[in-house]
């Protein structure tokens, strides 16, 4: 009996660990192909495709030159962190506030507060009227037109709200007996007790101002106030357009290889900062979900 | 604890004087002058007087080169047509695509559309964009515009059709700039695979299958594999699109209408020819002797499978394949190698056409906000400049710096350092509307932008050559395709039209005179009788059914 339980215990192991290496060569070998792509020579992509195994020593970063080296993209990664920093530092300004507020249960006019943030969830104004809002506001060639419309996301809010809601009442009741009013609540008990929330929502924010790039394109018609995102848009559709391009100005990667490039260069930064916070974000985002 | 809270507030402060550092200055529209108000001037030939105020003129654009950005705030345009013109000048690109279709859209629906604007329309039915805005009575009549450019007219509007095309009740509202190079792609072949097999040029279709048959299965590359194809291409269009229009040409059909026989003018899935055109093609699919991927490779794919050799029959465009920008890597794989332009195969009827030309070109409209704060005059004088003293400027740069006009009367780079040239990647964001507004197909124009050059075995490429040879193919006449609107369904009649061609062509589904007579009943089903009746009257009522 012992035997079998142990056997079928291996099994089990020896199946999970094939299905979750099968999950990981899923999400692995695109990734592999994107980094191949990115880093294959012109020509040998125009010779054989994009092989999938290249030797170390073949691989050139012309792509990224071509990317980096562009003389818009200083300028262009700086609007882009700018954009990611502000947006998140002023989201997050905005959201903890409300998030804390709603999470008061005795805060007057909660339920039609609550009603009232999620009728903005549900009804979208539409792209019209946000236009007429900016334009009226004369915040086009500014970067506020692309942080405040979206400054305060009613999912992250809800999110937030439900952390706070699980956060001990003990704690913040006592505070309060210690004269404390709901500002001071806030900043002395609840914030230091929230930083995983705090770094997941701003990741959240941080992703989407990063990689915001419709209303950019709307609102900014400065051209050195676009982002990245737009600029790596523009550069790939002038080498899809190559032929259209008469001189022989910008043609030194396959289409391909800027693509995947481009890819790569906008998941860097993401990408060295997700690790930071991953200890905070499985705890951030279930955290807030279970009630005590 | 109090070390990040400070941190958070220190992070916003900076951010804070950042982004009060970051904010633009106030552009010159917005500290300009209030507008003169006075009426539009009569037509007339006269130049107009210099007005005392500097006119704003706002020109939204797309870029020539969208990676390049937008000329500096310095750029020397803007101080000679301020000095000489009297007018402040801002230009805005318009992105490309859905985004640019939505940029524009969205200031009309705001009533903020700048001054002289490119109507754009991802579908390329800028003809229909701009009969939208007339409706909504955003875009100004442009008539009084006309006698202020009297040039500009000469050189950019004297096609009649094309004057007809935007003009709606008896009034024209656009400015339709010339076409792209007209009839620019064309059938190729590879002229050193016919020479190793010993094959002729094809001139019929079933020459063209045998030829493309060899081409699979005699290792026309010699390199021992058997690695090639005949024919190459992707689908462009509705249906198989225009890629392939050369072999249904061969049968009276090319293209989704019939042009070619204006007295039955309709779809041309109704000719009694156009299944004997499929069943050709899916011959050219049953014998495998097209590269397989053709239904879903993208247009950059195929780019990539020629320069690698994979095929050696394609329809191209002809700066695609004869660029030096292109052609190099394909010479750098195959120094030996040489495309040919071929004329358009005849087929069993004697019909041999290339494709449809539908000599689709920018539409630029005026405002009616403009018009209403007096700015008609300034436009003018604008847009006639850009066609005169202007056009070097605008389209190549200053005169000695970034070019030269040879003693050939060409435009040349000789003697201009690399960085200034006009070809430079550097001096790109400074003829960024060249293509939008300056160019107009003259030969030294063209001469200057597809210019020949050398290959790696010392063989000239001559781009002009390949152009000139597509040019004097036979192509239907669909010009007008731009008065044709799509039904409330297109998407439905769209995608029944291409998904069951699709399926006839790749044998999923037989091709008989039943299976096509459902298929004919569908697209009925849909509506496609009703859209071709519309069609045809929108046709006649522009007198473009002759």
């Amino acid at each position: 009996m012992l035997h079998s339980r142990t056997r079928d215990a291996v099994f089990f192991q020896v199946g999970l660990a094939v299905f979750l290496t099968i999950i990981l060569l899923i999400i692995l070998i695109p990734f592999w192909r994107v980094i191949v792509t990115a880093f294959v020579p012109l020509e040998i992509y125009t010779r054989e495709g994009v092989p999938f195994f290249l030797p170390p020593t073949q691989w050139t970063a012309e792509a990224f030159t071509q990317l980096l080296g562009h003389s818009l993209f200083p300028r262009a990664f700086f609007n882009s962190v700018v954009i990611t920093l502000l947006g998140t530092a002023i989201s997050l300004f905005l959201t903890v506030p409300l998030a804390y507020g709603l999470s008061t249960r005795n805060l007057p006019g909660r339920k039609l507060i609550m009603t009232l943030v999620l009728f903005t969830y549900l009804f979208s104004p539409g792209l019209i009227p946000v236009y007429l809002l900016i334009t009226g506001m004369k915040l086009t060639n500014n970067y506020l037109a692309i942080i405040l419309p979206p400054a305060v996301s009613v999912y992250n809010t809800l999110v937030m709200m439900s952390f706070f809601e699980g956060l001990p009442e003990d704690l913040k009741e006592a505070a309060r007996l210690d004269g404390a009013n709901e500002l001071q609540v806030l900043w002395n008990v609840v914030l230091p007790l929230s930083k995983p929330i705090l770094l997941t929502i701003g990741l959240f924010y941080a992703v989407y101002f990063w990689n915001e790039f419709f209303t950019p394109i709307l609102y900014l018609k400065d051209a050195d106030l676009l982002p990245l995102p737009v600029l790596l848009r523009n550069i790939l559709i002038s080498a899809s357009f190559n032929e259209y391009v008469e001189y022989d100005a910008f043609s030194s990667s396959s289409l391909e290889s800027l693509k995947a490039a481009g890819v790569l260069i906008t998941m860097i930064p993401m990408f060295l900062v997700y690790p930071w916070i991953q200890r905070y974000f499985t705890k951030g985002t279930l955290v807030g979900g279970v009630k005590e | 604890m109090k070390s990040w809270k400070f941190m958070l507030i220190a992070v916003l402060l900076v951010l804070s004087q950042i982004l009060g550092a970051c904010a633009p200055a106030a552009t010159p529209t917005e500290a300009a002058a209030p507008e003169p108000t006075e009426a539009p001037p009569e037509p007339t030939a006269v130049p107009p007087t210099t007005p005392p105020e500097p006119v704003d003129i706002e020109l939204w654009a797309q870029a020539t080169v969208t990676e390049a950005g937008a000329p500096p705030d310095d750029w020397i345009a803007y101080e000679v047509i301020r000095e000489e013109l009297n007018i402040n000048l801002t230009y805005v690109i318009i992105p490309t695509g859905d985004d640019g279709e939505a940029f524009v859209n969205t200031a009309a629906a705001a009533n903020e559309l700048p001054d002289l604007f490119q109507v754009v329309k991802a579908n390329n039915d800028s003809r229909g964009g701009l009969l939208s805005l007339v409706d909504l009575g955003l875009a100004a009549p442009v008539e009084d515009l006309m006698p202020l450019m009297p040039e500009r007219a000469k050189l950019h509007y004297n096609d009649p059709l094309a004057i007809d095309l935007v003009t709606f009740d008896g009034q024209q509202y656009g400015l339709p700039e010339p076409p792209p190079l007209p009839k620019r792609e064309g059938f190729v072949i590879r002229k050193d695979w016919l020479d190793k097999l010993e094959l002729e040029v094809p001139t019929t279709p079933d020459e063209l299958l045998a030829v493309a048959i060899a081409f699979t299965e005699q290792d026309p590359d010699g390199n021992g594999q058997n690695d090639t194809y005949g024919l190459g291409g992707f689908i462009n269009g509705e249906g198989l699109g225009n890629r392939f229009d050369f072999i249904m040409g061969a049968w009276g059909v090319p293209g989704v209408w019939n042009f070619a026989d204006p007295a039955n003018f309709g779809l041309n899935v109704r000719s009694e020819k156009y299944p004997e055109a499929l069943a050709f093609f899916k011959s050219l699919v049953d014998a495998k002797v097209i590269d397989p991927d053709w239904p879903t490779l993208k247009r950059d794919e195929f780019r990539a499978r020629w320069k690698q050799g994979l095929f050696g029959i394609m329809w191209e465009d002809f700066a695609a394949l004869t660029n030096k920008s292109n052609y190099e890597p394909f010479d750098t794989n195959f120094p030996d190698a040489e495309w040919i332009p071929v004329a358009s195969p005849k087929g069993p009827g004697g019909d041999a056409y290339y494709g449809v030309y539908t000599g689709r070109g920018n539409i630029f409209a005026v405002s009616q906000s403009a018009v209403d704060e007096g700015k008609t005059e300034a436009i003018g004088r604008l847009l006639e400049w850009m066609a005169t003293d202007g056009y070097y400027l605008m389209g190549f740069g200053e005169e000695g710096k970034n070019f030269i006009i040879d003693a050939n009367g060409d435009i040349s780079t000789e003697g201009i350092a690399e960085a200034d040239a006009y070809t430079s990647p550097e001096r790109q964001p400074f003829t960024q509307i060249r293509n939008q507004l300056i160019f107009y197909n003259s030969e030294q124009e063209i001469r200057a932008r597809y210019p020949s050059y050398q290959t790696i075995n010392g063989r000239t490429m001559e781009p002009m050559e390949f152009l000139q040879f597509f040019q004097s193919q036979p192509w239907t006449d669909g010009r007008g395709i731009q008065v044709i609107l799509p039904p409330a369904n297109a998407a439905d009649i769209n995608r029944f039209y291409s998904e069951g061609m699709l399926q006839f062509a790749l044998g999923q589904k037989e091709l008989n005179e039943e299976t096509w007579a459902e298929y004919l009943a569908g697209l009925d089903g849909l509506g496609a009788a009703e859209w071709e009746a519309s069609a045809k009257q929108a046709l006649t009522d522009a007198g473009l059914l002759k």
